[in-house]
C-alpha cells in the first residue's frame, strides 16, 4: 500500500507485508470508522492505482505474442496483479509490443498508440522491438519500435520468457511509483 | 420519393485485431451484414526472411525458420535441415531421426492446442484456452529441458539434431503423452457436443476437394474433404515409416467443424506417436545423434581439446559454415498446419543461393475471399481460426 | 519413383514436343523447362492428362540470377495427389517480358504470382488483380533482386513536428558484415589491398 496517512512521510516503496503494514492498515481503518475519511498525498493514492490495474493493450505482433498469451494464462496469471488484457487502446493503459515491428505495420502501431488516453507506458518486449533484432539488416523491419513511441520498459530475450515479461511489468510499476507524479 | 441506392459498406479489419490470430488486416465489403468480399492485406509482418536467408550462412539460416511459425517452430527447421541433408547427402543416424520426430511431433500438439483453444475463444469459450495453455507450457518444459529454450529451440541441425537428450526426458515425455489424451477429452467436453460452438462452425466455410486442391490447400484442411494425404504417410521421411499411427479424414462436408475436429483427433494421433519414439528413443541410447563427418557437423567438445583436426573443423565450421553442392530441392513436411516447403537453390558455396519458403497458411489464407463470401460478418472470425493462420510463415 | 517420373517426362515431352523445350531428373525430382508464351498449356495438360493428374499447384516463386540473358526463373511446383508425385516446371524471363498468368488454371496462383511480382518485378499478363502483397504500401524496388541492397533504401521513423511517420534514407551505425570466406590461396582475384598506389606511382 502506498497510502501514508501521516503528511510528510517520503517513504515510497510499499510496506512489505508484516507486523508494519497490518499497523498500518489499522491505522487507515480506524481513521476512516472515527472521522469518515482519510487524509493522504493524491500523488500517492493515484499512483497506487496506476500501479494496482495497468491494463495493456493485446498488441501481439509476432513470437514474442505468444509468449505473452503464456504470461496471460494460468500458469503466470497476470491477472493476480490486476493486469487484464484489453483490445481496445481507448481503454488501456500501456502497450506491450510483442514482436517484429515492420514498416508496413508502424504507422498502423502509432495510430494504436495516439488513441490512448493518458498517463500511457510502452513495453517492448523481445529483441526486434527493442533494437531490430534478428532482423535488424532487413529491408522491411523498423530497427527498434522506439524510433515509433516512446519506451518505458524494454525486455530482452528472444522470445523473453513469459518471467521475464512478468518482470518487465514488475519493473514497470516500480517506474510509476517511483517517478510519481500526476501527469506525464 | 426517389428509391434510394443502398451502397456497400466497406469495413475494415485490423490490423490491430484480437480474433486476427496475429496482424491480419481485412478489407471486407458487406452488404448488410453479408460479407460481399474479403480482401485480405498481408505483409504487415514481412521481415524479409528470404532475403537474410540469402546473405547468411546455412547454420545462421536455422533459427529463421523457428520464427517462421512460432507456434510449432520445431517442424520449420526440419523442413530446411533436410533440404540441407538432400543436397549434400548427410547420413542421419538413427537416434537423430527418432528425436526429431518426438519433437516435431510435440510441435504437431503444441501447435493443435494453439489453434483448437484460440479458434475457441474466438467464437466465444474462454476455459480451452487455459486448460491449453497450462499444457503447451508442460511441451515447453520438455522443450527446454532438450535444448535450453522454450520456444525457438534452434535444435534440429543439418545432420541431425544439436545435442543429446538428457536422461529422463523420454520418461517425463511418455508419463506426459499417457496422461494428455485425457485434457483433449476435457477439452472436447466443452467444445465438441456444445451447441453455441456447433451452430457457431458448421456448414460455415464449406469447401470440396476439387476446389480445396484447386485453391493448393494441405494439411488438416484438405483431410477434412475425406481423403487421407499425410506426407508422413505419403512420402516419409526421417523414419516416419516406422511409426503406427492413423490419419484422422473428414466425414462428409469439410466446413469450420471437421477442421476443428480433425485437429482434435490428430492430437491423440501424435501421442501415440510420441510414445513410440519414446520406447525408439530407450532402446538406442548413447547412439551418435548427428552426422559424423565433421565436415558438416561440429566435432565434440571434448575432441577439440586433444585433436588439432577437430579444433580446425570446429573453425572452419563456425566461420566459413559447410558447403553445399550446386543444385536445388524441393523438399516438404507435413508441417501442423500442413505442406510446408523450402525450395533450396544452391550454387556451391555457403550461403543459400535462393531460399524459397512455401507456406502452407499463404495458400489457405488465400482462398479467405472465396470461404467467406455469402457468410455473415461474424463468420469471418470462425474461417480465420479454422484456416489456422499464423503470420509469421504467412509473412516471412 | 524415378521410373514413374521418367514415364511421365518422356509422355510430357512428347506430347508437348513444341512447349517443352527440355527436361531433368535432378535429386530425384522432375524439372521440366518450358517455353514462357505455353505455360498454361503445360500446366493445363499436366493437371488434366490422366498419367499426371496434377492438380494442385502447391508453389510459384522467381528466382534471380543477374548473370544470365534472361535473368529470371519463375518456378511451378506441382503435387499429384492421386499418384503421389511432384514435378517442377520453369520458364524464365527477364524485366520487361511478362509472362502468361495461370490463374485461369489454378485458382492458388493468383497470390504466389502476386508474391513473386512483389518480390522480383516479374509482370504477370491477365492476371486479376496484380497488385503488391508483401512489402509496405508505396514500397519501391523489388527486394530480392540480388541487385537489391540487404537493408533496403529507406527507414522509418516518427517525426514528433510533423506528427506522423516519415521516411529516410537509411543510416546504420554498422553496416551488415558480410565476410568473403575463400581462401586466399583460390580466391585471390583482383590486386591486394594497397597494390593500386604502387602502379599508379609508377
Amino acid at each position: 500500500m502506498g497510502v501514508d496517512s501521516k503528511p510528510g512521510s517520503q517513504s515510497l516503496a510499499p510496506v512489505p507485508s508484516g507486523t508494519d503494514q497490518d499497523a498500518l492498515l489499522k491505522a487507515v481503518t480506524d481513521e476512516i470508522q472515527d472521522r469518515g475519511f482519510v487524509v493522504a498525498q493524491l500523488d500517492k493514492v493515484v499512483n497506487w492505482a496506476r500501479t494496482g490495474s495497468l491494463w495493456p493493450l493485446t498488441f501481439g505482433l509476432a513470437c514474442c505474442a505468444v509468449e505473452m498469451m503464456h504470461a496471460y494464462m494460468a500458469r503466470y496469471d497476470l491477472d493476480r496483479f490486476g493486469i487484464v488484457p484489453r483490445p481496445s487502446p481507448r481503454q488501456s493503459d500501456v502497450i506491450i509490443v510483442a514482436g517484429t515491428l515492420t514498416n508496413k505495420m508502424a504507422p498502423a502501431f502509432r495510430r494504436v498508440y495516439d488513441q490512448m488516453a493518458e498517463p500511457r507506458y510502452v513495453i517492448s518486449m523481445g529483441s526486434c522491438a527493442n533494437g531490430g533484432g534478428y532482423y535488424h539488416y532487413s529491408y522491411s523491419v523498423v530497427r527498434g519500435c522506439d524510433r515509433v513511441v516512446p519506451v518505458d520498459i524494454y525486455v530482452p530475450g528472444c522470445p523473453p520468457t513469459a518471467e521475464a515479461l512478468l518482470y518487465g511489468i514488475l519493473q514497470l510499476q516500480k517506474k510509476i511509483r517511483r517517478t510519481g507524479t500526476l501527469f506525464r | 420519393m426517389s428509391e434510394n441506392q443502398i451502397k456497400n459498406y466497406n469495413l475494415n479489419f485490423g490490423p490491430q485485431h484480437p480474433a486476427a490470430h496475429g496482424v491480419l488486416r481485412l478489407v471486407l465489403e458487406l452488404d448488410g451484414e453479408i460479407v460481399e468480399r474479403a480482401d485480405p492485406h498481408i505483409g504487415l509482418l514481412h521481415r524479409g526472411t528470404e532475403k537474410l536467408l540469402e546473405n547468411k550462412i546455412y547454420q545462421q539460416g536455422t533459427p529463421y525458420f523457428d520464427r517462421l511459425d512460432y507456434v510449432a517452430p520445431q517442424n520449420q527447421e526440419h523442413a530446411f535441415c533436410l533440404a540441407i541433408e538432400k543436397l549434400t547427402g548427410m547420413e542421419v543416424p538413427k537416434r537423430a531421426q527418432y528425436i526429431r520426430v518426438l519433437f516435431a511431433e510435440i510441435g504437431r500438439i503444441q501447435n493443435h492446442l494453439m489453434n483448437v483453444c484460440s479458434y475457441a475463444m474466438d467464437v466465444g469459450a474462454m476455459t480451452p484456452f487455459l486448460w491449453g495453455f497450462e499444457e503447451r507450457e508442460v511441451l515447453y518444459e520438455f522443450c527446454e529441458r532438450a535444448c535450453g529454450a522454450r520456444m525457438h529451440m534452434n535444435y534440429f541441425r543439418p545432420g541431425g539434431v544439436a545435442q543429446d537428450i538428457p536422461a529422463g526426458l523420454t520418461d517425463d515425455v511418455r508419463a506426459w503423452a499417457e496422461r494428455f489424451p485425457k485434457v483433449v477429452k476435457d477439452i472436447e467436453t466443452l467444445l465438441t457436443e456444445n451447441r453455441i460452438f456447433r451452430q457457431r462452425t458448421v456448414d460455415i466455410g464449406v469447401i470440396t476437394y476439387e476446389e480445396a486442391q484447386d485453391w493448393g490447400f494441405s494439411g488438416p484442411n484438405i483431410r477434412g474433404n475425406g481423403v487421407p494425404w499425410d506426407l508422413r504417410k505419403a512420402q516419409p521421411y526421417d523414419s516416419y515409416e516406422e511409426f503406427d499411427f492413423d490419419i484422422p479424414v473428414g466425414k462428409g462436408k469439410n466446413d469450420c467443424y471437421t477442421r476443428y475436429y480433425l485437429r482434435v483427433l490428430e492430437m491423440y494421433e501424435t501421442c501415440k506417436i510420441i510414445l513410440q519414439a519414446c520406447d525408439k528413443l530407450d532402446a538406442c541410447v548413447g547412439e551418435p545423434i548427428k552426422c559424423v563427418d565433421n565436415k558438416y557437423s561440429p566435432p565434440k567438445r571434448a575432441e577439440m581439446k586433444t585433436s588439432m583436426e577437430a579444433l580446425i573443423h570446429h573453425f572452419k565450421l563456425f566461420t566459413e559454415g559447410f558447403k553445399v553442392p550446386a543444385g536445388e530441392t524441393y523438399t516438404a513436411v507435413e508441417a501442423p498446419k500442413g505442406e510446408f516447403a523450402v525450395y533450396l537453390v544452391s550454387d556451391g558455396s555457403n550461403k543459400p543461393y535462393r531460399c524459397h519458403i512455401r507456406a502452407p497458411g499463404f495458400a489457405h489464407l488465400q482462398a479467405m475471399d472465396f470461404l467467406s463470401r455469402g457468410h455473415m460478418l461474424a463468420d469471418i472470425t470462425a474461417n480465420i481460426g479454422s484456416l489456422d493462420i499464423v503470420f509469421g510463415e504467412i509473412d516471412r | 519413383m524415378s521410373q514413374a517420373l521418367n514415364e511421365i517426362a518422356e509422355l510430357a515431352s512428347l506430347k508437348l514436343s513444341q512447349e517443352i523445350t527440355s527436361f531433368e531428373i535432378l535429386n530425384g525430382e522432375l524439372i521440366f523447362h518450358a517455353r514462357r508464351d505455353a505455360i498454361c498449356k503445360v500446366l493445363t495438360f499436366l493437371r488434366d492428362d490422366a498419367n499426371c493428374h496434377f492438380k494442385v499447384l502447391v508453389d510459384v516463386c522467381g528466382a534471380d540470377y543477374p548473370n544470365r540473358e534472361e535473368r529470371f526463373d519463375v518456378v511451378y511446383n506441382l503435387l499429384s495427389m492421386s499418384h503421389n508425385l511432384r514435378a517442377r516446371v520453369k520458364v524464365t524471363t527477364d524485366e520487361d517480358t511478362p509472362v502468361p498468368s495461370v490463374t485461369g488454371v489454378f485458382s492458388s496462383a493468383n497470390w504466389f504470382e502476386r508474391e513473386t511480382w512483389d518480390l522480383y518485378g516479374i509482370y504477370f499478363n491477365e492476371h486479376p488483380d496484380l497488385r503488391r502483397i508483401m512489402t509496405d504500401y508505396g514500397f519501391e524496388g523489388h527486394p530480392l533482386r540480388k541487385d537489391f541492397p540487404l537493408t533496403g533504401y529507406v527507414e522509418l521513423r516518427y517525426d514528433d513536428e510533423q506528427k506522423r511517420v516519415v521516411y529516410e534514407p537509411v543510416k546504420l551505425t554498422q553496416d551488415f558484415r558480410s565476410f568473403d570466406f575463400l581462401s586466399p590461396w583460390e580466391g585471390l582475384q583482383g590486386v591486394l589491398p594497397g597494390d593500386e598506389k604502387a602502379e599508379g606511382n609508377a
